[in-house]
């Protein structure tokens, strides 16, 4: 049997040095919207499984409003777009601190970003995660903690219990099923305490919002301090949005 | 005749290559309903429903169940969902939803259809000098979904756990009803997003079904890709995180980077990690150059090669052997009685392997020889990923080699044909995973049911627990590794 120890040694270094690096060109992201004149042929919205597109006018002409808090990255309105005015975003850096930076426009954006603040928990952060119904978004979180991301170079760790959390971090809708014991979850945390939106349904519900499961997102339940939109999200956005909610330095661009 | 479903459904079941699929109900009008069971031929790789009316103003039927106890889930979510009973149901109640949802609410009954009103649910309770009960979740420690185990246990050994799922439910089913066609290959795919090329494999297979149309060569082997890399990344990080539970730390930090890089092969293909939106009726939404194809064939022989090393310090440490020999062991029989599907089950004897019997991408002309082990324990569920990986690396290779030439979409009709029933059947890297879509006379999706492949194996994990230590839940658990979405749907 080969010694398990060369076998670790034998692998280098592999964590990513570089933060946040670019999508690759082959890799799809969010898409974003850019200032080129929208002829407000209205594909993009038809297409949209989660509608996130809103279209209007204005004195300048079309205005295309895209909610990346619904928006899952399928890419159907970046194809369905023919000019142009819609293109993926190849940033990993795609979390926000309030729900209104997450809507993209082709006009100067109105949006007030929250202040960068040297938060409490800048230097460490201890997390609790609620899943409810995202296992892909799941995935992505366990593989920040591996190697190659490596979440605790940031002073974030995973814990078990939410009495020694600072964060509740929520992945998924929040079905029916699921609010009560993510409240009490919430309950069982000393303040103070942020919440951390961890993927398009749980911002908005996504594809689960409306109809009888009430899976409408923790949005209107809790108080969120950072929005990672995505379905799934990269985990380099995931890392983005738990920066942001610390105030990290490295997240804030501080 | 509703009187001989049970019947005839367990008599078709028994034949020999014949197993049980899926049963639930459909709605034939605002207060009619029919009960629907599936039924999979697994030498032809052709299937057949059987269907009852339920008796005019009458919400009960007779179970299915004690003839054939891998109905028995399936019985309990059609009573949540439809407000049907399964009258004979030997432990009949709530599957999905339980008191957080109103008694009264069925999502998928008729408006003015008969409903039996949903009891309040009671757990299992064991009795006896020393027996203690220990509740877990629906939280739990790590990064992981909701669900509640009630144990009962004899000082650390547990005798019997019971499973409490539907805490992941979001309506998926109904959605897909109610969604135009064209867009539910996003809820489709949702159903357990961690297996998003199974799920939307499976979709795309029952909507062409629909249609009578088939996806182009190279669309399917371009899909085979995607399921394989699929099943490649889950099967590596399961070994990574059952090695975790075991404390095993070499393997813990070794594997799951290595998943990571099939992920960058899955994104090279499909364009995201999780190789979502790709698949979709008619073929893939982009084709894959040949840049793309080397990329993929080179990291591949670099990942073949770092599992070769990384292995055998799995699989050849006594320590980690004697760790999971004869933890959570499940019987051949038990399996087979509860319709156990892939892996886990192909740990405890079965050789059902739906790449096999079922077309799906290029399956079965591509047949592989499915992995079998005898074990039944947690080490022949980890052997088993072992063999499969080996298997899905020279079946990725193999069509890298060989990818045909043609389109890899074709443009879809505009509707879906009026009353025909499509069925998506995919060995998923969970196994065998069945989308079940029966459109209405107006060409609408009257009815999506879905079957993960976890639905039937929480039965076998809750089997298999029995008699092990507390503590070793946590391994047998990661040795199934079910989806609590899939099953909540």
């Amino acid at each position: 049997m080969r010694n398990p120890f060369l076998a670790l040694l034998s692998t280098g270094i592999i964590t990513q040095k570089g933060l946040f690096p670019e999508l690759p060109l082959d890799a799809t992201g969010m898409p974003a919207v850019t200032d080129t004149p929208c002829t407000g042929c209205g594909r993009c919205a038809a297409v949209c499984p989660t509608l996130a597109i809103t279209l209007g006018t204005d004195a300048q002409g079309s205005t295309v409003a895209l909610d990346r808090g619904r928006c899952l990255g399928c890419q159907e309105c970046v194809r369905a777009c023919a000019h142009g005015v819609i293109i993926p975003d190849r940033t990993t850096r795609i979390a926000t601190r309030t729900r209104a930076e997450l809507v993209c426009t082709n006009r100067p954006n109105t949006a007030v970003p929250a202040p960068a603040k040297d938060g409490m928990f800048h230097r460490s952060i201890h997390i609790r995660v609620v899943s409810t119904g995202d296992n892909a978004a799941d995935l992505e979180l366990t593989a920040c903690t591996n190697a190659i991301f490596d979440l605790a170079r940031f002073g974030i760790n995973i814990v078990a219990s939410p009495r020694y959390a600072d964060a509740l971090l929520v992945t998924g809708p929040v079905g029916r099923a699921m609010r009560e014991p993510l409240l009490r979850c919430y309950a069982a945390m000393a303040a103070p305490r942020l919440v951390i939106a961890v993927g398009t349904a749980a911002i908005s519900g996504g594809l689960f919002a409306g109809d009888y499961s009430e899976a409408n997102g923790v949005t209107d339940i809790l108080p969120v301090a950072a929005f990672v939109p995505g379905d799934p999200p990269n985990p380099w956005g995931i890392i983005h949005g738990i920066l942001l909610a610390m105030g990290h330095p490295a997240g804030c661009g501080l | 005749m509703i009187e001989n479903f049970a019947m005839d459904v367990a008599q078709q079941a028994k034949l020999p290559g014949w197993r049980f699929g899926h049963l639930t109900a459909r709605n034939l009008d605002a207060a009619h309903l029919v009960i629907e069971a599936l039924l999979l031929d697994t030498n032809s790789g052709a299937y057949r429903i059987i269907s009852a009316p339920l008796a005019e103003g009458s919400a009960t039927y007779p179970s299915v169940t004690p003839l054939l106890p891998a109905a028995h889930h399936a019985e309990r979510a059609a009573g949540d969902m439809f407000g049907i009973k399964a009258m004979g149901h030997p432990r009949w109640k709530s599957l999905l939803l339980h008191e957080a949802w109103p008694p009264e609410l069925f999502p998928l009954a008729g408006a003015s259809q008969v409903t039996v009103p949903r009891a309040p649910y009671r757990f299992l309770e064991v009795h006896g000098e020393g027996i203690h009960e220990i509740p877990v979740g629906p939280i739990h420690a790590g990064i992981i979904e909701p669900g509640h185990f009630r144990f009962s246990c004899l000082g650390e050994v547990i005798t019997n756990v019971e499973i409490r799922l539907g805490y992941q439910h979001r309506g998926v089913e109904k959605r897909l009803s109610l969604a135009p066609w064209q867009q539910a290959r996003f809820i489709a795919e949702s159903a357990s997003s961690d297996t998003a090329a199974g799920n939307a494999l499976a979709h795309a297979v029952a909507i062409e079904q629909l249609l009578q149309l088939t996806a182009p060569p190279r669309a399917q082997a371009l899909r085979t890709l995607a399921l394989e890399l699929e099943r490649l990344a889950n099967h590596v990080g399961d070994i990574g995180a059952i090695c975790g539970d075991i404390g095993y730390s070499v393997g813990s930090s070794l594997f799951p980077p290595l998943r990571g890089a099939i992920l960058a092969l899955a994104q090279l293909l499909t364009g995201t990690r999780r190789q979502r939106y790709y698949i979709l009726p008619g073929g893939v939404v982009r084709d894959l150059d040949e840049t793309g194809r080397r990329a993929i064939k080179n990291g591949l022989a670099e990942l073949a090669a770092t599992l070769q090393k990384h292995i055998p310090l799995v699989l050849e440490n006594h320590a980690v052997l004697e760790r999971m020999v004869d933890v959570g062991r499940l019987s051949a029989e038990l399996a087979a009685d509860f319709g156990m599907v892939g892996p886990a089950a192909r740990a405890s004897g079965s050789g059902y392997d739906a790449r096999r019997a079922f077309a799906h991408g290029c399956y079965p002309a591509l047949s592989p020889t499915p992995a079998r082990r005898e074990g039944g324990d947690a080490l022949a569920r980890t052997q088993i990923r072992v063999d499969e990986i080996a298997t899905s690396i020279a079946i990725v290779d193999g069509l890298l080699d060989a990818l045909p030439d043609s389109l890899y979409r074709l443009d879809l009709p505009k509707c879906l044909p009026a009353a025909q029933v499509g069925v998506g059947i995919v060995e998923a890297w969970r196994g065998e995973l069945i989308h079940w879509v029966t459109t209405n006379d107006a060409g609408e999706i009257a009815r999506y049911a879905i079957k993960d492949p976890s639905f039937n194996n929480w039965t076998g994990l809750g089997i298999a627990v029995r008699g092990n230590l507390v503590a070793d839940f946590p391994l047998c658990n990661k040795s199934f590794n079910l989806s609590y979405s899939g099953n909540d749907l």
